[in-house]
Formats: C-alpha cells, sequence, structure tokens
C-alpha cells in the first residue's frame, strides 16, 4: 500500500523557523545550523539565514568562508534576496551570510523587515531557519514573532533560565502591544509592575485580566499558545538538567498563561567546541553520536508529528 | 500569588481531563520537583511562599486524582454543571467518596461466653489433645465451625474431620498440623503444645 506524503515543497511557501534565546552565548547558532544540517540530510532543501544583527557567524559554525555577498547588499536594494543565497558543501543546505561588513551597529527599517519577510515567503525552499540574535533586539523579535516555528534555547544555568523567562515576558508584551490601545497597554504595564512587585490585592492572570478589560484583541494571546514556542534546552549534562524544560513549560503555564512546549533536551558535548575549533560541523564530523540522534529525532518531530516510528 | 482556580485540579497539574492515569502520577512528579527544593526553573518568578503553596494545591490535586475513587467523582461533579464551586472541594468529595464506599465494618465481635473456672483449670492442665477435647474446648468459647473457618480459611468440612479424627478425610499430616495450629490459635491455646499433641495422638490412631 502506497501512502501518499504532502511534501512540503508542493506547498508554496517554505516553513520558516526561527531561533533565539534570552541569553547570549547559550548555542542558538549550534543548534540553528545543526537543526539546518539535519533537516537537509531528511531529504529538504533548506535555507539558513543568518539573521544576527549582532555579529554573523553561522558561516563559522558551517565550516565555511565568510562571503562578500551577505544580507547587506539586500538591505542597500543592491541585490535580490535570491543573488545572495550561498551555496554549501552540504547537500541541499545553501545558505544566506549575514552582516558582516557593516562596521558599524545595523539599522533597518521596519518596512525592510517586513519586505524581507515576503522575499523570504517567496524563496525556493522547503524551510527556512533563521538564526536569530537575543530577542531583546527589536528586529529579532520582529521576526521571531512571525515564525512558522519559534525555537528558544536556554541552558540549564540560572542566569539563562532568568533571561529566557524575560524573554517569554517581552514577546507576550510587544504581542499585545500590537493588539491593543495605548491607553489600554500603559495600564496594563502598570499592573504587570505591581504583580512583579506582589502588591496586587489578588491573583494575576493574563487571561482573567485580557478578557475582562477592554482594548485587548484577546485572540492574539490565545494564539501564543496554540503555536506554542519550543524550548530546546541545551548543554544539558544530567538527567535532573533535562527535567528543567518541563519545569518552565509549567511555570510558564502557572505565571504566563501561555504554553511553552518542551521540544528537546541537547546534551552537553566536548565535541561541539572541538569540532568548531576545527571548523566542521560536529553533526558532519561525527554523524552517529547521542548528539545527533537528539537533532534528528527533533526534526522529524517538527516536520511530522503524526508520523509512526519505533526508533529516533 | 498562584492564578489558577482552586477548584481546577486538572489544571494544577497541567493535564487535559481524560489523562490515563500514570499520566497523572508522572505530572505530579514532575510538578513537586518544579515547585519544591531550589529548583532553577521558578527562580525569579515564584517566592518561596508562593511555591510552597502552590505546591500544597499540588498536593491537594494529587490526593483526589490519584485516587482512582476520588477522580471518578471529581470527574462527575467537574463534567455536570449542577455543582457548585463548593462541591468540588477536597472534603466535599472525600465525604462523598465515604457515602458511595463506606468504610470497611468493624471486625466481628468475638462472642462471649461463661466462664467456667473448673474447665479453664482442666485446659491449662490438658496433656492429651484430641479432636474430641477440640471440639469441646471450641463449643465452651462459644465458637461454630463456620466462624473458625472463616476465620483461618481452613475447610470446614477438614475442621470438623480434624474434631473427629477422621484420618481418612483428612490430607497429609504435616497439613493437619497446619490447621490444627491455626485452629489453636483462633481458640486462644498454645499451638505449638496442641499440634504436637495432636499429631501424636492422630499418629498412633492412623
Amino acid at each position: 500500500m502506497e501512502f501518499e506524503k504532502v511534501k512540503p515543497s508542493e506547498k508554496l511557501a517554505p516553513c520558516i523557523w526561527g531561533v533565539s534565546s534570552g541569553k547570549g552565548g547559550v548555542g542558538k547558532t549550534f543548534i540553528s545550523t545543526s537543526l539546518a544540517l539535519t533537516v537537509s540530510k531528511l531529504g529538504h532543501k533548506v535555507v539558513l539565514v543568518d539573521f544576527d544583527l549582532t555579529g554573523a557567524n553561522s558561516h563559522t559554525a558551517l565550516g565555511i568562508d565568510p562571503s562578500h555577498m551577505n544580507l547587506r547588499h539586500y538591505f542597500e536594494s543592491t541585490k535580490s534576496l535570491e543573488d545572495i543565497v550561498l551555496n554549501t558543501p552540504h547537500p541541499n543546505l545553501q545558505y544566506i551570510q549575514g552582516f558582516w561588513d557593516a562596521w558599524g551597529p545595523v539599522s533597518i527599517e521596519t518596512s525592510h523587515i517586513n519586505q524581507f519577510w515576503k522575499d523570504l515567503k517567496n524563496i525556493d525552499a522547503d524551510y527556512v531557519i533563521i538564526d536569530l540574535g537575543t530577542g531583546f533586539y527589536e528586529h529579532h523579535m520582529n521576526i521571531f514573532k512571525r515564525c512558522d516555528e519559534k525555537f528558544l534555547i536556554t541552558t540549564p544555568e540560572p542566569t539563562s533560565i532568568e533571561k529566557t523567562y524575560r524573554f517569554v515576558e517581552s514577546l507576550i508584551c510587544s504581542t499585545l502591544k500590537e493588539n491593543s490601545t495605548p491607553d489600554a497597554f500603559g495600564k496594563l504595564m502598570y499592573v504587570l509592575r505591581d504583580h512583579r512587585q506582589r502588591i496586587l490585592p489578588e491573583p494575576f492572570s493574563f487571561k482573567k485580566y485580557l478578557l475582562g478589560h477592554e482594548g485587548f484583541i484577546f485572540d492574539h494571546f490565545e494564539q501564543l499558545s496554540k503555536k506554542p514556542v519550543q524550548l530546546i534546552v541545551n548543554s544539558v549534562r544530567s538527567p535532573q538538567q533535562m527535567e528543567l524544560g518541563h519545569s518552565m513549560k509549567s511555570v510558564a503555564c502557572k505565571y504566563y498563561d501561555v504554553s511553552l512546549e518542551f521540544a528537546a533536551a541537547i546534551d552537553f558535548d566536548n565535541a561541539v567546541w572541538q569540532s568548531l575549533r576545527n571548523r566542521e560541523p560536529v553533526l558532519v564530523a561525527q554523524p552517529f553520536t547521542p548528539l545527533s540522534g537528539q537533532f534528528l529525532s527533533l526534526c522529524k518531530h517538527m516536520i511530522d508529528p503524526e508520523e509512526l516510528r519505533a526508533v529516533v | 500569588m498562584p492564578q489558577l482556580p482552586k477548584h481546577n485540579y486538572y489544571e494544577i497539574l497541567e493535564l487535559p481531563t481524560n489523562a490515563a492515569q500514570h499520566e497523572v502520577t508522572t505530572a505530579y512528579d514532575r510538578a513537586k520537583r518544579t515547585y519544591s527544593g531550589e529548583n532553577p526553573a521558578i527562580y525569579t518568578v515564584f517566592s518561596d511562599s508562593e511555591a510552597r503553596e502552590l505546591l500544597g494545591l499540588i498536593e491537594e490535586a494529587y490526593s483526589v486524582l490519584g485516587n482512582k475513587t476520588l477522580r471518578s467523582i471529581y470527574d462527575q461533579r467537574l463534567l455536570s454543571s449542577q455543582f457548585s464551586i463548593d462541591d468540588l472541594s477536597y472534603s466535599s468529595i472525600l465525604g462523598a467518596s465515604k457515602q458511595y464506599y463506606p468504610e470497611p465494618k468493624a471486625e466481628m465481635k468475638r462472642p462471649q461466653y461463661q466462664k467456667d473456672a473448673e474447665f479453664e483449670k482442666e485446659i491449662f492442665a490438658q496433656t492429651q489433645w484430641d479432636g474430641p477435647f477440640i471440639k469441646k474446648v471450641r463449643e465452651y468459647k462459644g465458637l461454630s465451625i463456620e466462624r473458625i473457618s472463616e476465620k483461618t480459611k481452613i475447610n470446614p468440612y477438614y475442621i470438623s474431620s480434624i474434631e473427629k479424627m477422621e484420618e481418612k478425610s483428612l490430607p497429609a499430616s504435616v497439613f493437619v498440623r497446619g490447621y490444627v495450629s491455626q485452629i489453636a490459635k483462633e481458640l486462644g491455646l498454645n499451638d505449638k503444645l496442641v499440634a504436637d499433641s495432636y499429631l501424636t495422638l492422630f499418629k498412633k490412631k492412623i
């Protein structure tokens, strides 16, 4: 019996995955390149976009040289997005170099971001994976919010967890800000500050508040939970640390009324930094480690959660 | 402050209402680990006292959902809209479960019997424990064969055979020894003494 499988390539627009984090240095670039490599290994056409405005370095993780042809040309309107898509040594995987020769802070206007998003949707690929910087940069958050799948990376360190919660807060609030009247949003901010200081007369709940007050479009808040942010706990060194993902999911549910999904825990592996020194992606240098297994099962689940499989 | 409606135990454990029983236990374990001790995941979000309060709710939720009987009552009440929030409280559900499933009755009391000083002396002095004497003691203590059988789980047929010392209707002597010692215990006698003496007489009879 043959099953007809709908390939993502038959769809018009590619599926866009965004990778961001609250804290820097938790492994966004490592995770996004590894995701891109794994999805391309599964036979899908992937374009990896390096959109870290604080400094592009996906090329290093991929083991290729930085290219002159980069996003700067696109944002300066001298090239179209298709023109700056570069080939990589890895099959099925293409790459857009991030800002590398800007010699200063990059300034992009929101209208440019909107156009960029439209062009991304027209790119010839099954999956576009965007390596964003930390979410506190406005443009990063702007892109992150639009992604079809949002990956939030954290490590088990308390500093990283704390910043992850701050990221979730700013994600919620920037979503609400766009979907509310300025007055209502300003009032909400006051209430939230009181909530943080624990001086509210009764327990605070986003759901209750938004339904009870005028000036908000509640559906957008609901949407956040319907398509939950995928939490990835990176550099896990013990089973207790792996459990953190479940704990953070529970905290997000109880404190913020939004659901996070605990997507995967990625083991700490010394091979990661060692292979980075050799400028070779660890999944290429060591394709049969538990680490690559974790990426494989994560990607398979993200691509088709319904697919039945016995192992990995 | 926890923002949850206090009455929905499923929300507290973050479970769908159709979760399997083992999922309830897993969710409880996770929640407990999250909100107790020094878990970095609650850092900067919940204070110690809030975490303790949540932990209390989690324990309460599990004491209902982790118990099949209480959970079924809770489910019925949650799904039908006839019950008020008060009916979904822990104490109310516990009360209802006692109505549906009353606690097991207290044990049947031992029947009282008339003390007979002379016969007590005779029992005390007795060294030859044969069937008829055991029967005599049993009747003196006001216990029927059925009652002994119910307590010791020995077939009443064997009990009466032991009293009659009918070796043909009894199993191998090693089993008989066990039966006799149990009956003796039930009658409040020295089981070892009775069994030894009975078995000697029993074997002689064979």
